[in-house]
Parts: structure tokens; C-alpha cells; sequence
């Protein structure tokens, strides 16, 4: 019932993300070791009593085998349904009996996992992590629940014209074997009912031990305590892979570029218009590019906003970002709703605006803008213990030391606007982007009765 | 929305106590209560929790400061004590719309001179928003602290000298229209609308925040700015400010731009309506196009600031927070629901505690709606464990501590306490919440769940009918 003016929260958190400003280096404090083959990253901070973990090891779905490309997702959902020593039950009341939290998912690479609690209770969050992580107990009727729910979740999601469209950019942009490909819910369905116990249990053999393992604690911490907790739980573990280095995939070439995904019933459309950038993170090309997507689409004085919503007032929402390329090679998306009678029109006026900037560029002073956008939203994004954990285990995943994190801001501030114009045109092809539309759309509308 | 992010704050923090107490005597907490700054032209009402509450003497407005120096950004948050309560009749969704409206500029700040709050804030990489409520609207900026006196001299000029012209509202009704469209994608939105329509007769939590449809569409202008000059004053606002700054600097920024305001000419409105007693129970069914159904059931329950919330709100974590919840055991372990989950609805007014399943593919609603209930009657006749309780005040005390995870996450927490009509319960929830007993449990759920004070609703998803042939 709450309605707020702000639209694009989760995608200005996606693009602005780490700068650096007036605070002590983070690198600095930090105590990282590798302790029972992890690597143990703490960083003590003012807060009092609260603990925030996040962590990760490959173990993700581009690691399922051929045959069965659930396995890794069902792997990663079985974590928290009990032990060999104890079930779901019991693990829950001991976490629940002290307010902490523990979860795990799963995504194209990595599991992660991420907990809360207070200062008091680390050893407890921290010998339950490892127990789950090492001994998940598979057993044949929490498998059957789990396979349930997920199917169940899956069919709710399909109600979602989000969720719709952003499958389907992703089932179109990228070719199967990519890691970011998604496959058809249906194709999820019949890997998920076919799996056996068996299957996990091989899988979980293989790929979950210690040999890229990292885990982040930030918060009301003491380093060593905190090292003599890990090494208590992760003791004699051993195992595990390193994430390989994925090789770069030609992008689909033949793709449906107008698609429609007919919901019916649907009040509003959600629209992805994108294309593969062929760009990870640390390449060259990425920061400049993620400065100029900044200028087209992010936040009330991003271009998109600027004019389709505040000057025509088409749409609620609407921003651009880059994604998806901490592993490999990702895309580039400008993200969209509009009312079905407002479609056509809400398309020309993205199209408009998504030319201009493409054939005109952008300006030295929305460069100099944006920079000091992305700076300043450091000391909010790393200003809370959850906010310094992602940025910390995000530096890890792309393989920066974790002086990158306070040096982020001599990067950005070192890229110049002909850089930026230059890297729209090198890796953009809006004549060439794909256009998904997912709701009622009006051209395929039955007709009234 | 509102499950949303009233399970958020359920996992933060929640309700409270007796009626509130809208003007204590100046008090302190004990201990630790640091000593109040003085400023001239404020009165010191009273410290709790590390918060010191002063009034503007010369407009009313009342002021929050909390330091917080574990990083060097500064909350600023300015809350009005008007919400979808305060519409009637053609104007419901008008708070919300004048929300937007209040980033169109003034004279002294505007796009056209670069200066716009969004300009700045954004150059700055400042996290903000604004959001409307049932009972409040909060406009807020988390930012470097060195960016926060430009922010506070827009945001104290735009309480009174906001442009409010046709011309603006005309793009920006398409806009919040685009808003309410996007929440009638979602089945349980649809759903939760139509509850609380069919809980509240006469109340205006009948309808909700973003507004109806055709209201959206057709409030005038003129409403708008008949509502913003009648609300829209500093004795009808809180300011909060939370993070890196000492009480006597807070207290002379806010001073130096809010303090040339003056108090509102005439009696801030006050809602009146009391909902009816309800005489037996309601029942509504939305059916759409949609994959998997939804139940949900509504109890009428009090205030926020009522005796009974702490024990109101365990009891909603007993029932559906975690694993080893009562319905979590019953519906979700089963594969009969994907989830579960009970807003105890913390407001200014008596509201609804709304226990949410969403049934799974095979699930039937009847089938759904009994076990719940069966659980409910289990619950009134045999209680709960001491266990129970336990677990769950730990949740909601180990909740309170993260939600102090950074200033921004304070005033979020803050702001709802604060449109409660007591932001002490910020406070003093903690310590009720330490006190609820298993026997206030059973009591609270013999005394509120009630099948007579229910409301019921399904979502039934219906086929769809077939696309026209595919591009």
C-alpha cells in the first residue's frame, strides 16, 4: 500500500556502484586470511553488536552437468533442510532462539550465502554455515518438498511481466552454454523432476570444499576470535574447485529482435530493449561505458527519466544499466513499463532518446556529473555492514585486490568523455537491439467479445 | 506493497504500548541520556535511546537528532502527519500524487536553475526518496555529511513554496497511473486492495495509498494545493536527523531554514471517523487472469500504540516467521502453500492483521483456508510454548539491533514510529516486547482472531484467454 516516488532503487544500486571518498581505506583495516582454506576476509566497524556475512564458493548452475541443468540449484536449495547431524527444524530453532539469519541461493556461478546476527552469537552462525555447507543431509523427502516448491515458485513468477521479459532477453541475447543463457522454465521443470538424490550427492562431492571459498564478516567482529571460529567448523575440509576462467562467446546471431510475451490481464508492460556487450566488468571499456549508461538512465536526472517520465509522463519507471558481466561477458539494458495504450508511444520516446545518445554522445558536464554521482554514492552504499560485505565479496569476485575499493575513485576520475563516447559506439548497436514486450500487449489482445 | 514492507519492518522492529502520550512532560531516559544541546529557540522535550526530541518554538516543529558517527553520512528525514487517512470522497491517492508534485521545483530551486532537489542530491550521490503512507508522507536523503545544509535548504523551502501547476500535474497523474498499474500486475496487491475495502466501511483505511483509479486521473489542482495548505506545515512535520552530526549543529541547520516558517494558520485537520464495529464476517473473491491462488485472512486489531501490539506482533511470528512456525509447518512443509506470511498492521488507527497464504499449484483454497484456520483455533484453545515466545522476541530484539545497521536504516524504522503518534516506541517496544508472556499470546489471539471480525479473500487465477497469433 505504501507508494513511493522512486522507481529504479535496485538499478542505481546496480550502476552506481562503488566510488571512494573521505574515509579510511577499507584495505587497510581489513584482516584477510587463509584459514582452513578459506579465504577469511573481517572488517571491523563502530556498529555495535551487528554482524553481517556474506560469502560464495563456484558451485552454481554453469556447473550443472548436460544431463540435468537443475542440479545446481537444487544442490544450493537443499543447504538449508537439514544435516547429516540435525533436520531443518532444528538448525532453524537455534538460529531463530537468537534472531540470526542464514540463507543460501544460487546463480550462473557461484552459491552464496549471507547471515546476520549479533556479536555473541558468531560462533554459533558460524559452525551452522559450516555444517551446512559440508554435510547438507539430501534427504529423499525434503528433496521431494523442494522440488514441489520450486516448481510452485516457478508458476508464480510466470505472473510477473518482469520476470517475463527478463527471461526471455536473456533466453535471446545470449546462446546456450553461456552462463547468463536462461533456460525455458519448461526446460527447468523436466531437469528439476528427473534429478535424483544421487545426482546432488555426486554433484555436492564434486564442487563444495574450501578451494575458493570465501567468506566476509563485517560489523562488531574481532578478527582472531572470528579466525578460531572458522578454523573450529571448516577444520579437515577439503575439495572444491576453482571457478575457471569462461571463455568468451559469440553473441546469438540470429535473434528475434520485436518479441512479445502475451500475459493477459496485465495493466502494465514491461519492456527490455538490449543487446550482449560482450564486456566484463574489469575490462577497459566497462567503467567508461557504465558512466555513460549512468548518464542515459539512471536516476530522476538520467536522460530516460528526464523525458519520458518527467516531461511526457509515459512511464513510471524507466533506466538503463550494464549487468551480468562479473564472470564472463554481459549485456547492456535499458528496462521499461508502460500502459498498454502508452506502448507505442512510450517506445518512440526510449528510441528517441537512446539514438540521440548514441549518435550525439554526451556532454563534459554530465560526465563530470555522473562522476561525482558514483563517488558521492560510495560513502552511502559502504555505510552500512551489509553494504560493506557485498562490496567486499563484489572486489573478490572480479578478481580486484581490495585496494581497488579505495581506489575506485582515482579510476573513475581518471575517464574522460572521449573515452566515453567512444566505448557507446565500439560496443552498441541499438539498430541491432533486441526489443522484448511482456504483458497485454495490445497488437495481440483478443479481440472483445 | 504493504506485505512488503511491513514484513520488513516486522523483521526489524515493531509495535507498542499504551495510547500514546502525544505531549509528555519533558523526561529523560535514564543512564546513559546524554545532556540535551542548547540551542536558542528550541524547547527540550525529552531523550530516549540515544534520541533527544526538541520543538521549534517558534513553529511548532519537532526535531529528532541522533548521532551516529560510525560513518560520515547524514540522514535527514522530514515526516508529515498526512496520509491516505486524511482523503475523502474523489481525492483518494491526492497525498501521494502531491508526494511527486514536491520534486517539481519552487522559485529558489528548480531544474530550469540547476538546482533541483534531484539535481543536487544526485550530484552527490546521495540516496533519497519519498514515500506515502496510511498516516504519514516522509521525504528523506541519505548523504555525505558535507552535502547535508544544500539538502536541508531545499527541503525546508519546498514545505511551503512548492510550484504547484497543471502543467506539472497533468505528466505526473500518467506517471503515478503507471505506478498503481504496475501494483494491479500483482495478484496478492489486488487481493490485499480488496480486503481492506471490505474490512473498512466508514474508515478511510477503505482505500488504499496510491488511490483509485479514476481519482488518480481526475483530481484537480486545486485539491492539491488546498491539501498541501492545509497540511503542509511545520507543526504538522517531524524532522529527523541521523548520523555523523552533534545535536547543537542539527539543531542550528534545521533552525536556520525551517525556523522563518510559521506555524500553520489554522487547526491541522484531525480524522475523526471510527470504523464501525464489525458484526460478522466479510468475504471477497478477486478473480483474474493468474497462475496460483492466494488466501487471505484479515482480523480486525488496535493501534500501534495499543497494550496488546507486543503480543500481537509475537503472536504474527509464531505463526509464520521461519521454519518452525505454526502455518509454515502446516501449509508450506506440506507443499500445500510457497509461502506464508501475517501483517500485523502498525498504525496510527485500528487496522488489520492479515495472514497471507500463497497456495501451490495443486492447493485448493478451501483446503488452504481450513488448516489455517484449524491452526488459529489450536492456537486460541492450547497457547503457545514459553519456547515459542522466546524465539520469537529474540527475532524481533536481534531485529531492532540490525535495523540500527547505519543511519538510513534508523530513520526508515523511525519514520514508522514516528506516524504511529509515539516515535519513543523506537524505544520502549524493545522492553515490551521482553515482557510478553505466553499466556498475553493465547490472550491477544483469543481476543483478535475472531472469526466474527474477519475478513476472508481468494485470488482465483482464471485461464487466460489465448493471445492473437504471435509476432
Amino acid at each position: 500500500m505504501i507508494s513511493s516516488r522512486r522507481f529504479l532503487l535496485a538499478l542505481l544500486a546496480a550502476t552506481a556502484l562503488l566510488a571512494t571518498a573521505a574515509r579510511a581505506a577499507i584495505a587497510e583495516k581489513v584482516t584477510r586470511a587463509t584459514i582452513a582454506g578459506i579465504d577469511l576476509i573481517a572488517y571491523p566497524t563502530a556498529v555495535k553488536d551487528v554482524v553481517t556475512f556474506a560469502g560464495s564458493l563456484p558451485a552454481g548452475d554453469s556447473f550443472a552437468p548436460d544431463a540435468n541443468l537443475a542440479i545446481a540449484s537444487l544442490v544450493g536449495g537443499m543447504l538449508d533442510k537439514g544435516t547429516t547431524a540435525q533436520d531443518k527444524f532444528a538448525i532453524a530453532q537455534k538460529l531463530d532462539a537468537v534472531g540470526a539469519s542464514l540463507s543460501f541461493s544460487v546463480d550462473s556461478t557461484m552459491v552464496t550465502f549471507s547471515g546476520k546476527c549479533l556479536r555473541k552469537d558468531v560462533p554459533l552462525v558460524v559452525s551452522l554455515l559450516a555444517e551446512q555447507l559440508r554435510s547438507p543431509a539430501f534427504s529423499e523427502e525434503e528433496f521431494t518438498k523442494l522440488k514441489k516448491q520450486i516448481a510452485g515458485r516457478l508458476q508464480r513468477a510466470l505472473e510477473q511481466t518482469g520476470y517475463r521479459a527478463g527471461q526471455a532477453f536473456a533466453a535471446t541475447i545470449y546462446p546456450p552454454g553461456h552462463p547468463n543463457y536462461e533456460p525455458s522454465t519448461e526446460a527447468f521443470l523436466a531437469a528439476l523432476n528427473s534429478a535424483t538424490v544421487a545426482d546432488l550427492r555426486a554433484f555436492h562431492q564434486k564442487f563444495y570444499g574450501p578451494a575458493q571459498l570465501t567468506l566476509v564478516a563485517v560489523g562488531d567482529i574481532d578478527p582472531a576470535a572470528l579466525q578460531a571460529d572458522v578454523t573450529k567448523a571448516f577444520a579437515n575440509w577439503t575439495g572444491g574447485i576453482k571457478r575457471p576462467d569462461y571463455p568468451r562467446l559469440a553473441a546469438a546471431s540470429e535473434l528475434v529482435r520485436d518479441q512479445s510475451v502475451f500475459m493477459a490481464e496485465k495493466p502494465n508492460v514491461s519492456v527490455i530493449i538490449g543487446q550482449a556487450s560482450g564486456l566484463r566488468y574489469t575490462d577497459p571499456d566497462a567503467l567508461p561505458l557504465r558512466v555513460a549508461t549512468t548518464i542515459l538512465g539512471s536516476g530522476f536526472t538520467g536522460r530516460l527519466m528526464a523525458t519520458v517520465r518527467d516531461q511526457e509522463g509515459l512511464t513510471y519507471g524507466i533506466g538503463a544499466r550494464t549487468g551480468n558481466d562479473t564472470y564472463t561477458d554481459g549485456d547492456w539494458r535499458i528496462i521499461a513499463n508502460f500502459a498498454p495504450d502508452l506502448l507505442e508511444k512510450g517506445l518512440a520516446s526510449t528510441r528517441r532518446e537512446l539514438t540521440a545518445w548514441y549518435e550525439k554522445g554526451v556532454t563534459a558536464e554530465e560526465v563530470a556529473r555522473t562522476k561525482t554521482n558514483l563517488a558521492g554514492s560510495f560513502q552511502v552504499d559502504l555505510a552500512t555492514t551489509e553494504g560493506l560485505a557485498g562490496a567486499i565479496l563484489g572486489a573478490v569476485h572480479r578478481g580486484y585486490p581490495l585496494t581497488w575499493i579505495d581506489n575506485y575513485t582515482n579510476q573513475l576520475n581518471a575517464v574522460t568523455l572521449d573515452q566515453v563516447n567512444a566505448v557507446i559506439k565500439k560496443h552498441l548497436k541499438p539498430a541491432d537491439m533486441v526489443l522484448i514486450k511482456a504483458g497485454t500487449v495490445p497488437s495481440l489482445a483478443p479481440a472483445a467479445k | 506493497m504493504k506485505l512488503r514492507l511491513l514484513l520488513g519492518l516486522a523483521s526489524l522492529s515493531l509495535p507498542a504500548l499504551h495510547a500514546a502520550d502525544t505531549s509528555p512532560a519533558p523526561a529523560q531516559s535514564p543512564a546513559a541520556a546524554p545532556a540535551p544541546a542548547t540551542v536558542e529557540g528550541y524547547a527540550f522535550v525529552k531523550s530516549l535511546g540515544g534520541i533527544s526530541e526538541y520543538t521549534l518554538t517558534g513553529n511548532g516543529l519537532q526535531v529528532l537528532v541522533r548521532p551516529d558517527h560510525s560513518a560520515p553520512v547524514v540522514t535527514f528525514m522530514v515526516t508529515y502527519r498526512v496520509g491516505s487517512r486524511n482523503e475523502g470522497l474523489g481525492v483518494t491517492g491526492a497525498t501521494h500524487l502531491l508526494e511527486h508534485l514536491m520534486f517539481k521545483g519552487t522559485e529558489n530551486f528548480n531544474r530550469t536553475k540547476g538546482n533541483s532537489v534531484d539535481q543536487l542530491l544526485e550530484r552527490v550521490g546521495a540516496e533519497y526518496n519519498a514515500t506515502t503512507w496510511l498516516d504519514r508522507t516522509n521525504y528523506f536523503a541519505n548523504l555525505g555529511k558535507e552535502h547535508l545544509e544544500a539538502y536541508v535548504a531545499i527541503e525546508a523551502d519546498r514545505m511551503r513554496n512548492l510550484w504547484l501547476r497543471d502543467s506539472d500535474r497533468r505528466p505526473e497523474m500518467t506517471v503515478v497511473r503507471n505506478e498503481f498499474e504496475i501494483g494491479e500486475n500483482n495478484p496478492i496487491q489486488a487481493l490485499d486492495k480488496e480486503i481492506s475495502a471490505a474490512a473498512y466501511i466508514a474508515h478511510p483505511y477503505h482505500h488504499p495509498t496510491i488511490g483509485w483509479r479514476t481519482d488518480i486521473e481526475n483530481v484537480p489542482i486545486e485539491k492539491l494545493k488546498e491539501f498541501y495548505d492545509t497540511f503542509y506545515w511545520p507543526d504538522n512535520a517531524t524532522v529527523s536527523v541521523i548520523g555523523d552530526i552533534e545535536p547543537a549543529a542539527a539543531l542550528a541547520l534545521v533552525k536556520k531554514y525551517y525556523g522563518a516558517i510559521p506555524k500553520a494558520p489554522h487547526p491541522i485537520p484531525q480524522v475523526y471517523t471510527v470504523e464501525p464495529a464489525q458484526s460478522g464476517p466479510r468475504r471477497v473473491t478477486v478473480k483474474r487472469a493468474g497462475q496460483l491462488g492466494v488466501v487471505g485472512i484479515a482480523f480486525k486489531t488496535p493501534a500501534a500504540r495499543h497494550a496488546d501490539m507486543p503480543a500481537l506482533q509475537l503472536l504474527g511470528a509464531i505463526l509464520t516467521s521461519g521454519k518452525n512456525s505454526r502455518l509454515y509447518r502446516a501449509l508450506t512443509d506440506k507443499n500445500l502453500t510457497t509461502s506464508v506470511s501475517t501483517d500485523v498492521g502498525f498504525f496510527h488507527d485500528p487496522s488489520l492483521t492479515t495472514i497471507y497464504a500463497s497456495l501451490a499449484p495443486a492447493a485448493k483454497h478451501d483446503e488452504v483456508e481450513k488448516i489455517a484456520l484449524t491452526e488459529l483455533e489450536r492456537l486460541k484453545k492450547d497457547g503457545v510454548t514459553d519456547a515459542e515466545v522466546a524465539a520469537a522476541a529474540s527475532q524481533f530484539i536481534a531485529g531492532s539491533a540490525y535495523a540500527r545497521d547505519g543511519a538510513f536504516a534508523i530513520a526508515g524504522t523511525l519514520n514508522e514510529y514516528i506516524s504511529s503518534g509515539d516515535w519513543t516506541l523506537y524505544v520502549t517496544l524493545e522492553d515490551a516486547i521482553r515482557k510478553v508472556t505466553a499466556a498475553d499470546v493465547k490472550r491477544v489471539a483469543e481476543t483478535y482472531l475472531v472469526e466474527d471480525q474477519s475478513t476472508t479473500g481468494w485470488f482465483i487465477p482464471v485461464l487466460p484467454p489465448a493471445p492473437e497469433a504471435a509476432k
